[in-house]
């Protein structure tokens, strides 16, 4: 035993002195990669893409789940009603009475800006990669800026002038300045314009869940309408309606099915049999909704013919009160095999862009040919209207019945046209003014002294 | 020996001397066997250790108090047992020696302490160190080993998480050193092995409680002899990078005598929430609903304000809180033991099972069951020891996966009721969450942990010793949550196909060795001691996050196997390697004058390369100045001490691998392929934080040590803070580790008291009082006004406040508060506004404990004292569907539906303003225990009563529920009674 002591002691002593700085340095662990090993292989590459997808389904401004903005932005218009009692978060919302502190306008704000750093990371990687082949490095890099447009574009709708984060350099993105809301519309329009050129004319997979040349000019023409830039916005809107992927859909059951022609993009659900995360959130079977449900304004917004009311919302009654809810998709539970994606981008909206872009143009026929497709496939005849006003209040009309609850349209249509105050105001009785802006979530008004707080809050 | 010439028992001594002397005469050189029986003032006394002095031969006295041991004429024998005087015999021709040995505090100066790598006299420390022993344990009716030190150990601040089981406990040594909230836990050392208390788990699975799991709830605290807690430089700065925050030492019982002594111990007890908020009744709350309504100018009320629209009835009262958190949980404890061995070998085995359920409207349970083994052996030789202990613990705690106590505050009191006709949920007809359903949803955690320990040691020399530590930790933790339909509205018409299960698989591995050598010479007057050993420990953690979705029946929700949909959210393993050189040179003068000079180089893989190496070391001094011969004899002073130490203390707890850039598996996936991401910004660069540590103080001993005092004063300054530096949302994550060029300081004042007030042999009286002060300070932060702390911090107030408006009145005409315009720009805002300091933490806190004992009859209780503000109850806007304060229907309030977004805005500025701010100091019967010693005829067995309590009685000024709280809306701490018996045999 003593000698066994003793050895054991002058061996580690010696162990010591010769192999003590190895035994400190661990290896990178199995279940991680480093950054720069994972631009240099197709597969992984893409999975760090993939995640960029997944994260932009599942979390922040443009997921379809009850955390994103067709539910929030609906509560916070006029589309939806909080039925619930319980959450503080969302009844504030519902009242438009956020305060900096709110957590849903420091979770949009967060998710959205980790989203862009993952954007960023791809770019970056892909640039710095030595052994990645040049069509990967493109694709990637053009699917990041799409996603990098696409999350600029939300935030600066809804919190005006924002930071534009073009790199990962924390250094620098930590003391961010907000950048006027024009100057980040021309970084939009500069990432689409990288995107277009970078991205395949086909799609990658036939189930349109990763976005392709066309999907870039579809959102980029609806940068050109925000930005009232008519004669673009007509330009591209019709390049994607002209592109043979697109069908017309004449059916409107059919429109939210993942095999729908008129999906521009939409999201590939988490697991297969997994179906878009907004019929989960929207269905009730039985009144009152335990959450949400369709505002009465909205459901007696529609003729009483009109096919989206009696495909697309769902009445629910108890005999005496009736409540209503969005049924655009169906399928609230796992089905085995998928039946419906979330849509983000349909052509729809393209045929809606161009009749609004055409009626600021004078072509009051191209613009009346454009919503009357989707008046008629809604079963309802030609628009009646005849002025430009009249015909401008139908598009603004189709849209809203058309895009209802579909991430935020109400709201930025409203906003953009100017009409937010003035169509709020008498049925919402917490709106104010100081409203159309949300407010800069105050952790970042701590974090960042170059950082300033919107009006009113 | 100078205790002894004022000794209350000097008559002993002297007739024991007489008796021993004329022996003398025949001294022979040769060995003879000696035996003879140590026994105290009341009966034998078992354990007490007889050692030949300057040799290496050693015995203790068995369970009748016998001994043997063999010596020459000239040698001389010690006896000593902790709590009594030690007693020089000089053998001369006796064979038989018998030995009364001599309770005195004084005595207590001679204890050694644990001081991790080494013991000390107590009265030769350099160090500061506190201490807790199994006495005090036991008398405390809790299952965390934090819990258990809460107001009996100054500057050890100890919070709780929740009262529910399985909750943990927050502890801060002196004060908080890390701007990192996580980075203040204290290093954990079982036995000699170092035990991580790095919450396990994960957030989906943690469920009802606020923190995650810690694993520190498996230590079992009947299976504890004692804690120390090191504070100053000098004791911690032997574990280096890890002393920053203090070192937690927890020695876990031992077999004593050779004498078989069985034990068992059983206890049953109930216990329920202390306070209730005075909420609203329903008469108040309607009135409230009404006023917010009219206030806001609408008349008719909204289809979703189910409460006062008719919906409900209005004449319903549910008083919440009794019906969801008002229930009485009961605790039922069982414990054995068995110890005994021979002269050269003891063991202890003990096991101990314990059950809670809890206070909420369902059956829930936690059940915690422990093993302990130790077992000691010393060869013949005396020159070859070995020590062994080994724990087992096992938890099974199965509790809803939400707390209540935040719905049972603000549910409407007009709420219907829970269950209908037929006894199922009622969710009248959709227009509430029936908050039982909560309880659908289930936490289920299985911690099993082992941990094992051998110490064996060779003296090479009788004054030069080998010694190896050797450890291991298992620990194995199966958490899960489970989600079945049932918790959902039926109105969703929702089955089984969505029901989940969220489960996680942690397990963490350690080993440790600590090869070291020590030795001691004598130079004359003086003594010297020298310890140098070296650490290697390795940590691996694994852990397996699973999701199963979609049953055919709920009733297979555990069986992940039989989901629709199953995902592995996460599957990684983590290394920590960490490894170290130290070393320690005690110099001691006649036992006046100590040098104690500790060190250590560390090495952490927790940093990248060419930072994993540090040093860290410190200097404690002592003057024993009561063995001054000025002060040689002194009739009133007996004992007094001056210390001081220097030195600095690390701190990595920082998490595994932050340095690297990496991606990992998200789990999400996205065309079937699982996503790679990253997850976190890039920083290489970090290294140690640094902590200096500084102390001095002051130990006094008065009448022979029965009244007993120390101050002690502290400065520490932490610098090279290492943070996750919180970003800003737009640098992709919210926080960076690396390190601040920021000081933070604590300075503080320490008092303790120890009292033997009455010392009879019918009835005794001790008072132990403690007292901490302690004050933190942002002493120094360059470029602060444009780092992220910018409007956190402020330099020269402590880390902990927050910057509030200041409210300067309600305003009848606007109907609403109104706070002060510091920068006067003519609107609130919180950035230019909130301007008004608060400091939150404590300004000074401490207990009190007495203990009086007449006769069999023992009383101990302790009053746990805490001077702090905090803020009062906000639940949310008052006119809303919240439940309020009863004062607030009192108060002219401005009231809104919901509507008024001014409102809305003034009142979370009210609770952010110095208004919001409540006295919240407390002073609490923490503990209180009575002990009864059945008198028996037979001494064999002993049978003993006992009542026990916890958080009796609550005195404060604190409106806003339980003044004892980190995290609102959990359950607060318990109020428990438990009554047991103890046979020993």
């Amino acid at each position: 035993m003593k000698k066994l002591l003793i050895l054991s002691v002058s061996l580690t002593l010696l162990a010591l002195t010769t192999a003590c700085e190895s035994f400190v340095e661990v290896e990178t662990p199995q279940s991680q990669l480093t950054g720069s090993e994972v631009f240099e292989n197709h597969n992984t590459a893409n999975a760090a893409v993939l995640d960029l997808f997944a994260k932009v389904r599942d979390n922040g401004l443009i997921t379809g789940s009850a955390l994103g903005t067709s539910v929030n932005l609906g509560l916070y218009t006029d589309e939806l009603i909080y039925y619930g009692t319980t959450d503080e978060n969302v009844s504030h919302i519902f009242n438009n009475s956020l305060l900096a502190t709110n957590p849903t306008a420091r979770q949009y704000w967060n998710d959205s800006y980790h989203q862009i750093y993952c954007a960023n990371a791809i770019i970056e990687g892909c640039q710095q990669s030595v052994s990645l082949q040049e069509p990967y490095k493109t694709q990637f890099t053009g699917e990041a800026y799409f996603i990098r447009a696409l999350l600029h574009f939300y935030l600066v709708n809804l919190y005006n002038d924002v930071p534009y984060i073009a790199t990962t350099d924390y250094q620098q993105n930590r003391l961010a300045s907000r950048m006027p809301k024009t100057l980040v519309y021309e970084q939009v329009v500069s990432d689409l314009l990288q995107a277009i050129e970078m991205l395949s004319t086909s799609y990658l997979t036939p189930d349109r869940v990763r976005p392709n040349k066309a999907t870039a000019k579809a959102f980029l023409a609806r940068v050109y309408l925000y930005q009232e830039n008519w004669l673009q916005a007509e330009t591209l809107a019709t390049e994607v309606i002209n592109t043979t992927d697109y069908v017309w859909e004449t059916d409107i059951d059919k429109i939210f099915l993942k095999e729908s022609t008129a999906t521009i993009w939409q999201f590939s659900p988490k697991m297969e049999g997994n179906n878009a995360d907004e019929a989960s959130v929207f269905i009730f079977n039985d009144g009152p909704p335990p959450f949400v449900g369709l505002s009465p304004g909205l459901a007696t917004a529609f003729q009483p013919e009109d096919l989206r009311k009696s495909h697309w919302i769902n009445t629910i009654t108890d005999g005496t009160s009736i409540w209503y809810h969005a049924h655009k998709y169906k399928q609230n539970t796992n089905t085995g095999t998928s039946l419906e994606y979330s849509v983000v981008f349909r052509l729809a909206e393209q045929y809606l862009i161009r009749a609004e872009a055409r009626l600021k143009q004078g072509n009051e026929i191209g613009a009346k040919s454009d919503v009357n497709l989707i008046r008629n496939t809604a079963g309802l005849p030609d628009t009646p209207a005849v002025t430009e006003a009249a015909i401008f209040n139908d598009i603004m009309l189709q849209r809203r019945l058309e895009f209802f609850t579909e991430y935020s349209h109400r709201f930025f249509d409203l906003k953009r046209t100017g009409q937010l105050n003035a169509v709020l105001t008498p049925v919402k009785p917490g709106w104010n003014n100081t409203d159309a802006h949300w407010p800069i979530p105050e952790t970042e008004l701590l974090a960042n002294p170059n950082m300033t707080q919107n009006p009113g809050y | 020996m100078k205790n002894f010439l004022f000794s209350r028992h000097r008559l002993e001594i002297f007739c024991l001397i007489f008796s021993v002397l004329p022996l003398t005469i025949q001294a022979q050189s040769q060995p003879h066997k000696i035996t003879g029986t140590v026994s105290d003032n009341s009966g034998v006394l078992p354990g007490v250790s007889i050692i030949i002095k300057n040799s290496q031969t050693a015995t203790i006295s068995n369970g009748n108090g016998g001994y043997t041991i063999e010596a020459k004429p000239t040698d001389t024998l010690v006896f000593s047992f902790i709590g009594y005087k030690t007693q020089y015999i000089t053998v001369n021709n006796q064979t038989k020696i018998n030995v009364i040995l001599q309770d005195d505090a004084t005595q207590l100066q001679e204890v050694k302490v644990n001081a991790g790598y080494y013991s000390v006299k107590e009265k030769e420390r350099t160090g500061s160190i506190a201490k807790v022993s199994s006495k005090d344990i036991e008398k405390q009716p809790v299952t965390n080993v934090i819990a258990v030190m809460q107001g009996r150990m100054a500057g050890v601040e100890v919070t709780q998480d929740s009262g529910a089981p399985g909750g943990a406990f927050q502890i801060k040594i002196r004060g908080q050193n890390s701007l990192r909230a996580d980075g203040n836990q204290p290093l954990y050392i079982i036995d000699g092995v170092s035990y991580s208390s790095e919450t396990i788990g994960s957030l989906n699975t943690s469920g009802m409680m606020p923190t995650m799991t810690s694993p520190l709830n498996s230590i079992n605290p009947s299976d504890i002899e004692s804690i120390e807690i090191l504070k100053d430089a000098d004791a911690t700065a032997i574990y280096g990078s890890r002393g920053a925050n203090g070192v937690v030492l927890i020695t876990t019982k031992k077999g004593k005598s050779d004498k078989t002594v069985f034990s068992v111990n059983a206890s049953t007890g109930v216990a329920s929430v202390t306070k209730k908020l005075d909420l609203m009744n329903t008469q108040e709350y309607l009135a409230m609903r009404a006023q917010a309504f009219a206030n806001d100018g609408i008349t008719t009320y909204p289809d979703y304000a189910y409460d006062i629209n008719g919906t409900w009835s209005q004449d319903r009262y549910t008083d919440w809180q009794e019906e969801l958190i008002g229930g009485t949980a009961e605790i039922n404890n069982l414990q054995a033991s068995v110890s005994g061995g021979s002269k050269n070998t003891q063991y202890l085995l003990s096991g101990n099972t314990r059950l809670e359920t809890t206070v909420y409207p369902k059956a829930f349970k936690y059940r915690k069951s422990a093993a302990h083994f130790s077992m000691n052996h010393t060869a013949d030789n005396n020159r070859f020891k070995l020590n062994f202990s080994a724990n087992y613990t096992a938890q099974n705690n199965n509790q809803p996966a939400t707390d209540l106590t935040a719905v049972s505050r603000t549910l409407a009191p007009n709420a219907p009721a829970l269950y209908d006709a037929n006894g199922s949920l009622n969710w009248e007809n959709s227009t509430w969450d029936n908050p039982l359903a909560l309880l659908e949803s289930e936490f289920f955690s299985k911690i099993k942990d082992f941990n094992a320990n051998a110490v064996l040691s060779y003296n090479i020399l009788p004054n030069l010793q080998l010694k190896t530590s050797l450890g291991y930790t298992d620990l194995r933790s199966n958490e899960s949550n489970t989600q079945p339909s049932t918790m959902y509205n039926p109105a969703y018409g929702l089955g089984s196909e969505i029901s989940g299960i969220s489960n996680n698989i942690t397990s963490r591995t350690s080993w440790i060795a600590e090869p070291q050598i020590n030795g001691n010479w004598n130079l004359g007057k003086a003594k010297v001691e020298a310890l140098l050993g070296t650490t290697f420990q390795s940590q691996i953690t694994n852990r397996l996050f699973q999701s199963g979705f979609g049953f055919s029946s709920n009733s297979l929700i555990h069986d992940i196997a039989s989901a629709n949909l199953k995902a592995i959210d996460l599957s990684d393993e983590a290394v920590y390697n960490y490894q170290a050189v130290f070393a320690r040179i005690n110099y001691n003068y006649d036992s006046r004058y100590i040098l104690n000079i500790t060190g250590r180089r560390d090495g952490s893989s927790r940093f990248g390369p060419g930072k994993q190496f540090a040093n860290f070391g410190a200097v404690g001094a002592a003057w024993v100045f009561s063995e001054e011969k000025l002060l040689q004899g002194n009739s009133i002073l007996s004992f007094g001490k001056l210390r001081t130490s220097y030195g600095t203390t690390g701190n990595d707890q920082i998490g595994d691998y932050q340095f690297l850039d990496t991606y990992v598996s998200s789990g999400n996936t996205y065309q079937g392929t699982i996503g790679l991401q990253p997850i976190r910004l890039f920083n290489p660069e970090f290294g140690w934080e640094t902590n200096k540590k500084f102390e001095a103080a002051l130990e006094a001993g008065f009448f022979q040590d029965r009244i007993f005092l120390t101050s002690a004063y502290y400065n520490n300054r932490s610098t090279n803070q290492l943070v996750g530096i919180p970003l800003p949302g737009t640098t992709g994550f919210q926080t960076l580790q690396g390190n601040l060029d920021a000081t933070v300081q604590n300075t503080g004042l320490e008092f303790t008291l120890a009292s033997k007030n009455i010392a009879g042999n019918d009835f005794s009286w001790t008072t132990n009082f403690n007292i901490s002060f302690n004050r933190n300070k942002l002493l120094s932060y360059p470029g602060l006004e444009t780092s992220p702390y910018a409007n956190t911090y402020v330099v020269g107030q402590s880390v902990n406040i927050v910057k509030l408006y200041h409210y300067t009145g309600f305003n009848p005409l606007t109907n609403l508060y109104e706070f002060e315009d510091v920068n006067n720009d003519g609107q609130i805002t919180s950035l230019a506004d909130r301007q008004t300091i608060a400091n939150l933490s404590p300004k000074y806190f401490g207990g009190l404990q007495n203990n009086l004992r007449y006769k069999n009859l023992q009383l101990d209780f302790l009053f746990h004292f805490v001077k702090q503000q905090s803020f009062g109850y906000m639940p949310g806007v008052p006119g809303t569907a919240v439940n309020q304060l009863s004062e607030v229907s009192h108060q002219q309030l401005p009231f809104t539906s919901g509507a008024n977004g001014e409102v809305i805005a003034a009142y979370y500025r009210y609770g952010l303003s110095d208004a919001a701010l409540q006295d919240a100091s407390f002073v609490r019967l923490k503990n209180v225990s009575l002990t009864y010693d059945i008198p028996l005829k037979t001494k064999d067995l002993k049978c003993q009563l006992y009542f026990q309590g916890q958080n009796l009685l609550t005195f404060t000024p604190y409106n806003s529920g339980d003044p004892e709280f980190k995290f609102s809306g959990y359950l607060p701490p318990l109020r428990v009674f438990t009554t047991g018996v103890k046979l020993t045999l």
